[in-house]
C-alpha cells in the first residue's frame, strides 16, 4: 500500500505548516516539561493520506525542522531527511488503525515506565486522568522496539480504542485528535504516574471511580490552555522552529 | 443570573490598579514556586463590594494585566478581558460566605491533590501549618468542577470558618484576609503536603498538637516578608 510522493504535499509545502510547526513545538514541549530523554518522538497523520510526518533519528528536545521526515504506512520515505527512527512503526500502525488519532507521541517517560513493569496499574485519582478509564491504560507486554509492522500492529491492538498504552520495560505510546490534545494527554499520563507513585507510598489511594470520571468528563474542557501555557515556558527555544 | 447592581470602581479605573497587580503578581508567583501548572486562579475581592478581580481563561503563569476579569458574586461579567473562568463559583461562593476573605487562591497543587485521595489527612507537621486545625484541611469530597453556584456553596460550607480545603482528586481553595496571605498560604500548604508525605514515607511524623498550634499561632508574624521575597524570585516575569 505504497503512497505516491505526487499525491502528498512536501513537509516544507504553506499547507502543512502550521502542522509540522505544532510538531516540533510539542517535542520541545515533551523534553522541556521532562518527559521525554534523548529517546521518544511525535509522529503527526499527514491529512488525507496514508502517511505521517515524525522525527528521523533526533531527540525531540533537539529537533529541528531539517530533520522532520516523511514516510507512509509502509515506511517508505516520502520527503524530508532519510533516516527514519527505528520505532516508526508505532505511528505507521496506531495511525492506519485509528483514523480519527491526527497525533501520536512515544515517550520513554519513567512514570510510565515504572507502572510498566509493577503489578500495580496507574489509575486515574486526579481529574487530569479523565480521558483514562478506572481501571487505567492497558500494557503492551511485548519485548523488543517496536521496529516491525508485526510488532506496530499489536501494540496498535494493545492500544485497542483508548487514549494511552503503557510499553512493558520501555515507555508509553499516546494519542489524540490534535497535537494540542496529544500533549495534554502525554503530560498528564506522567503527573498521574508520579502522583500514583506518591500515593502508593501511603497504602491504597482513594481512586476515581466511573462515576466521578464521568462527572467529570461532562465538565467543560480546555483544549488550549495547557498548550499556551507549555509554549510559554519554552521561551528562548521556540527559535528552534525556523 | 440577576443583573448586576454594581456600584464599585471601573474596571480600567486607577482604584483598582493595586489590586490588580497584586492578583497577576499572586498568580506568577504560584506559577513559579511550583504549585500551579497550567490551570489554577488567583482573585481579590473589590473592598466593600460583591465583586471580584481575577483572572480569565489564561494559565496563572501567563497572567498579564490585560487578562483579568471583574465579576459580582452571581457571575456577571462587570468588565475586563473574557471569558471568565469555569470556576469563578469557587471565588464568588466563598467570599460571600466569608466577609472576612479578601483574596482565594484556587490550585491543582500536587501535594494537596495527593492528600485528597489519601485516607489520612494533610496535618501540620510544622509551624508553617498554623493556619490548618490540628486534624488537616477538611476535603470537599465531590466529584465535578465547581462551575455552578450550587457546587460552590457546597464548597464554601467545607470550607467553613477555615483557612484551606482540599477538593477530591483535584487540588485546594486556600483563603486570606489579603492576597498576601492566600498566596503565602497557599504556598505553605504545598510545603506541608509534601513534608508530611516525606516523613509518612518514615512511619509518620509527630504532628504538632493543638496546644503547640496555639502557641505557634500566638507568635508575631511577618505578612510582607515572604511576599517581598517571592517577587523578588519572579525576577523578568515580573508581571505589575
Amino acid at each position: 500500500m505504497a503512497t505516491n510522493r505526487k499525491d502528498v504535499p512536501t513537509i516544507d509545502s504553506a499547507e502543512l505548516k502550521e502542522l509540522t510547526d505544532k510538531l516540533i513545538t510539542a517535542c520541545h514541549i515533551l523534553d522541556h516539561e521532562g518527559v521525554t530523554d534523548g529517546y521518544g518522538h511525535v509522529g503527526v497523520r499527514v491529512p488525507g493520506a496514508d502517511a505521517f510526518i515524525t522525527i528521523a533519528n533526533i531527540s525531540p528536545g533537539s529537533v529541528t525542522r531539517d530533520r522532520l521526515i516523511m514516510q507512509d504506512f509502509a515506511g517508505n520515505h516520502l520527503d524530508g531527511a532519510t533516516t527514519p527512527p527505528n520505532e516508526w512503526p508505532i505511528h505507521a500502525c496506531i495511525l492506519k488503525a485509528r483514523p480519527e488519532i491526527v497525533s501520536v507521541a512515544h515517550t520513554h517517560s519513567k512514570w510510565s515506565t515504572i507502572f510498566s513493569v509493577l503489578p500495580i496499574k496507574l489509575k486515574p485519582l486526579h481529574h487530569y486522568g479523565k480521558f483514562l478509564s478506572a481501571d487505567g491504560p492497558p500494557v503492551y507486554e511485548g519485548v523488543g522496539l517496536v521496529r516491525t509492522l508485526e510488532r506496530g500492529n499489536d501494540l496498535a491492538a494493545a492500544l485497542g480504542d483508548g487514549p494511552a498504552v503503557l510499553m512493558r520495560a520501555h515507555g508509553d505510546a499516546v494519542v489524540g485528535e490534535s497535537v494540542e490534545q496529544m500533549i495534554e494527554r502525554t503530560t498528564r499520563l506522567a503527573m498521574l504516574g508520579e502522583w500514583n507513585h506518591l500515593a502508593l507510598l501511603h497504602g491504597q489511594p482513594k481512586y476515581l471511580s466511573a462515576e466521578e470520571l464521568e462527572v467529570y468528563n461532562a465538565d467543560q474542557k480546555f483544549p488550549l490552555r495547557g498548550w499556551e501555557y507549555f509554549v510559554s515556558r519554552l521561551s528562548g527555544t521556540k527559535s528552534k522552529l525556523e | 443570573m440577576a443583573a448586576s447592581d454594581y456600584k464599585g470602581p471601573a474596571f480600567d479605573s486607577s482604584e483598582l490598579k493595586e489590586l490588580k497587580a497584586k492578583v497577576v503578581n499572586g498568580c506568577l508567583i504560584l506559577d513559579r514556586e511550583g504549585i500551579t501548572d497550567g490551570f489554577g486562579h488567583v482573585s481579590v475581592r473589590i473592598p466593600e463590594q460583591s465583586a471580584l478581580l481575577t483572572i480569565a481563561q489564561v494559565s496563572p503563569g501567563c497572567a498579564a494585566l490585560d487578562k483579568l476579569v471583574l465579576l459580582d458574586f452571581d457571575g456577571n461579567y462587570l468588565g475586563g478581558a473574557k471569558p471568565a473562568p469555569y470556576e469563578w463559583p469557587i471565588h464568588a461562593c466563598i467570599m460571600r460566605a466569608r466577609p472576612d476573605v479578601m483574596s482565594v487562591c484556587h490550585t491543582h497543587s500536587k501535594w494537596s491533590a495527593l492528600f485528597s485521595v489519601l485516607k489520612k489527612g494533610l496535618r501540620p507537621a510544622h509551624m508553617y501549618g498554623r493556619f490548618l486545625p490540628v486534624g488537616g484541611a477538611p476535603i470537599y469530597p465531590k466529584a465535578g468542577l465547581i462551575t455552578s453556584v450550587e457546587r460552590g456553596q457546597a464548597l464554601a460550607d467545607t470550607l467553613k470558618d477555615g483557612a484551606a480545603t482540599l477538593l477530591r482528586a483535584h487540588g485546594d481553595a486556600v483563603v486570606g484576609a489579603s492576597v498576601e496571605q492566600a498566596i503565602l498560604r497557599t504556598v505553605q500548604l504545598a510545603f506541608l503536603g509534601e513534608l508530611a508525605h516525606l516523613a509518612a514515607v518514615h512511619g509518620g511524623p509527630d504532628y504538632l498538637t493543638e496546644e503547640e498550634l496555639a502557641t505557634f499561632a500566638g507568635d508575631r508574624s511577618f505578612p510582607a516578608r515572604p511576599w517581598e521575597y517571592f517577587l523578588s524570585r519572579l525576577g523578568e516575569r515580573r508581571g505589575a
